[in-house]
């Protein structure tokens, strides 16, 4: 009596590659046809159990493909999705710059100055005289001012007289 | 049926538009016809039914939104499965989903998945002991790397060819067999040790 199969050998059984020796072993030794036999029979008990646990409604397999359906159906728009997000950006950016003052914002101390500045130029524009020339006017106003106060009292002493 | 899958992925979005079909309307048959084998595949993978069901949707979301990606070298199955696989694995990752996941959702345990038999007519001793040797193959399952994992459900579970799991998991046809070899090797240990409690 030859030894008994290998655990290899067995396995070959299961893969279904045994060669010529193993087969004619199993043919003549009950105690590894047994061995064989009880582990093919224990995975297929084991696969039968995977069969009947994965067995599911004919609803249940209709909803899962919905539910593939739809989702495929989302993928398929969410370039455009980002599509549109981008859209939307550029529309707000371009928003945002034409509704911005063409004349970049200024310090608010150089625009005082400036204002400033403006002012007494207008003023000096104003001015019937210039500024230098402001106390020979003054001179002149009251050099007038006497002699017309001196011509006044002149002509009321002729009056009395 | 499989030229129609094909079609529904590799044919440019522009010249459906030209025959007047939606990406979605030829995806939707796609979805119908592999939607039940990623689920099984989740499920087995992950252990917890609700985990299996919102990733066979992100599966197919993936899928749908890298069909651009698709070049046709594999089967569309085959591809899906890849996808599949690869989010059951991050999932598992994940380590702070897992702990509110165990933390809020009545995922099933093993006895209660093992209880799942589908032969009614076996003798109550031949149930109850049917019963506990799933349980313990779930467990030992469970303790597999996700990698065996995927390989050990995609050839007793789906019962794929070891060439069509190496397109799945991207391995190597004797990688695969290692693979395979090594979970055998534990399930069967564990079974020679005891039941699921262990």
């Amino acid at each position: 009596m030859n030894k008994h199969l290998s655990e290899d050998q067995i396995t070959e059984c299961m893969l279904g590659t045994r060669d010529d020796f193993i087969s004619r072993h199993l043919a003549t030794c009950e105690a590894c046809s047994v061995a064989a036999e009880e582990l093919r029979s224990t995975i297929s008990c084991f696969r039968d159990s995977i069969l009947a646990t994965a067995q599911r409604d004919d609803s249940f397999w209709r909803e899962q493909q919905l539910a593939i359906r739809e989702h495929a159906s989302a993928k398929d728009w969410y370039p455009l999705h980002w599509a549109w997000v981008a859209a939307m950006a550029m529309v707000l950016i371009t928003a945002i710059f034409l509704t911005r003052s063409p004349n970049p914002p200024q310090n608010k101390a150089t625009e005082d100055a400036d204002k400033a500045l403006l002012q007494e130029v207008q003023a000096d524009l104003a001015r019937d005289v210039p500024e230098a020339l402001a106390p020979a006017v003054l001179i002149a106003e009251e050099r007038n001012e006497i002699l017309t106060n001196k011509e006044q009292t002149k002509s009321t002493l002729k009056e009395r007289r | 049926m499989v030229q129609n899958e094909r079609a529904a992925v590799l044919i440019p979005v522009q010249e459906k538009a030209d025959l007047g079909m939606t990406a979605l309307d030829d995806f939707t048959p796609l979805v119908r016809s592999h939607q039940q084998r990623i689920y099984r595949v989740l499920l087995g993978m992950l252990r917890d039914p609700d985990a299996a069901e919102t990733l066979t949707q992100e599966c197919f979301l993936k899928a749908y939104q890298r069909r651009a990606s698709f070049r046709g070298e594999a089967s569309v199955g085959v591809w899906l499965l890849k996808i599949a696989v690869n989010l059951a694995r991050d999932h598992r990752r994940s380590r702070l989903r897992e702990f509110w996941h165990r933390l809020s959702s009545p995922f099933e345990d093993v006895a209660e998945l093992g209880q799942r038999l589908p032969d009614p007519h076996a003798s109550q001793e031949r149930v109850l002991l049917g019963q506990e040797e799933v349980a313990t193959v779930w467990s030992a399952v469970e303790q597999l790397s996700p990698q065996q994992r995927a390989i050990f459900i995609l050839r007793f579970v789906e019962e794929m060819s070891l060439e069509e799991i190496a397109a799945v998991t991207s391995l190597k046809v004797g990688t695969v067999k290692t693979h395979l070899f090594r979970a055998v090797r534990a399930i069967r240990q564990r079974l020679k040790g005891g039941g699921a409690g262990e």
